[in-house]
């Protein structure tokens, strides 16, 4: 009897990254795993989130999500990966011009057949989890950064996705914030580890968080992927 | 089109939602504008008509002048160059503003296809409203060509008998076909600009006056188009 191949949540094969790099990035992500990889802008570890959506295609080497090269699909197919993987972009990326409950509703509202009542449901639930309830009327621009990054987690975890890409994620939060919001997005404990599994990429990580990520890299920007001392 | 047959109910309904705000300020908001420039218009030409052509007995041309001059040829033009410059310019702006925000980049991320959510809503709202300001371009030419006539002693009866006479099926099917043209130029072309925009913020005050000016040239070339095809 053979075992079931179960595909890999993400992995990064011999990616170019960073102008001083004098090698390529290759990373696996194991399944119910929180990895981190910080750098600084010159390392290209801000790329490494738009690779694995597909968003940007590197110049060399291939990101895979659930072992598909998302950047290859034809658009529709594109579209519709995507909704398969949480991503909450560096500057959380929120429609200025909606509030914060209907950024939250919007992936629901284009890409599931829900009802408008069960998307309402769906969005009260994560409003309250991400205690987001008493402002969700609020523009971006009248929320603060926090309210904004409730928002935008709420956002990318909509679809309840088992796989979350997270940039610069805890930017300008306290740890107790950076630390809330990171017990949200692993979805609770599983028996493999944590529920979803998470890539996050940034310049730093607060210290309060380290013993809650599986392994935390730095890339240097000699394009080395050391491990990070906890 | 195909960007619309793949909504879900509950994106119709939003794309629905911006389509109407987009009528509101594209149509309803415009409809002041579009009433005095063609009332001047038509009754600053139908005046000045009216006792030229008295001189020489042939005010019967004046139904003519209305109906070919105004209604068919000046009606589409002045009323896609307001539309042009009032929706173009703004449809490009906030197009490309929200490139540079990231809010495209963050739509496809999250699986939605920003033609659907920004285009389509943009797009359908500009041929609606080019539709409904023609309808009222025309009836207020017509109504102040009347004023003028009446004031140079032409009767009402005879005035509207003269119209109606020189109006034809072709003209009516002339006027909405260029309705309809015009409506896609304003809906696409600042469409287009706006999201050419990549991330410099300097880029959208350009892309608002690029998808101004190739707008008009747009109209213009295919109002000759259209002369020269008729």
């Amino acid at each position: 009897m053979t075992t079931p191949h179960v595909p890999r949540p993400l992995a990064f094969e011999h990616i170019p990254l960073g102008r001083h790099a004098s090698q390529p990035f290759s990373l696996e992500v194991p399944a119910h795993h929180t990895v981190a990889v910080l750098g600084d802008e010159d390392s290209g570890v801000g790329l490494l989130g738009s690779y694995a959506l597909g968003l940007d295609r590197p110049a060399a080497g291939r990101a895979l999500v659930f072992d598909t090269d998302i950047g290859a699909l034809d658009e529709a197919e594109r579209l519709a990966f995507r909704r398969r993987v949480g991503y909450l972009p560096a500057g959380e990326g929120l429609l200025q011009n909606l509030s914060l409950r209907d950024n939250v509703a919007l992936p629901l509202r284009f890409g599931s057949g829900a009802s408008p009542q069960e998307i309402e449901g769906r969005v009260n639930v994560m409003l309250t989890a991400v205690r987001l309830a008493a402002v969700g009327q609020l523009r971006p621009a009248q929320a603060n950064e926090e309210e904004r990054r409730r928002a935008a987690l709420a956002r990318a975890i909509a679809f309840d996705p088992t796989l979350l890409v997270l940039e610069q994620p805890f930017d300008g939060l306290t740890a107790r914030v950076a630390s809330e919001l990171l017990e949200l997005a692993r979805g609770g404990e599983s028996a493999e580890g944590a529920r979803r599994t998470i890539f996050i990429t940034g310049q730093e990580i607060p210290s309060l968080l380290l013993r809650r990520v599986e392994q935390v890299y730095r890339l240097t920007r000699a394009g080395l992927l050391e491990p990070e001392t906890v | 089109m195909r960007a619309a047959t793949q909504l879900t109910a509950a994106g119709r309904a939003v794309a629905l939602r911006i389509g109407i705000n987009q009528v509101r300020f594209t149509a309803l908001h415009a409809v002041g504008l579009v009433t005095l420039l063609s009332g001047i218009l038509s009754f600053l030409v139908i005046s000045q008509a009216t006792r030229e052509l008295g001189r020489i007995g042939a005010t019967d041309l004046i139904g003519t002048l209305i109906v070919v001059a105004i209604v068919r040829e000046l009606g589409p033009l002045i009323t896609a160059l307001v539309v042009a410059g009032r929706s173009g310019t703004a449809i490009a702006a906030e197009l490309a503003t929200n490139q540079v925000l990231g809010e495209v980049r963050a739509l496809e991320a999250m699986g939605i296809d920003p033609k659907q959510y920004l285009v389509l809503p943009r797009f359908g709202g500009s041929l609606v409203s080019m539709f409904a300001l023609l309808v009222v371009f025309d009836l207020v030419a017509v109504l102040a060509g009347y004023g003028a006539t009446s004031l140079n002693g032409m009767s009402g009866g005879r005035y509207f008998a003269i119209v109606l006479t020189s109006l034809s099926a072709r003209d009516v099917w002339l006027t909405v076909l260029k309705a309809l043209a015009f409506g896609i130029i304003v809906g696409v072309v600042p469409s287009y600009f706006g999201l050419a925009v990549r991330r410099a913020p300097t880029e959208i005050p350009i892309a608002a006056s690029r998808a101004v000016v190739s707008a008009i040239v747009g109209i213009f070339l295919c109002s000759a188009l259209f002369v020269a095809l008729g």
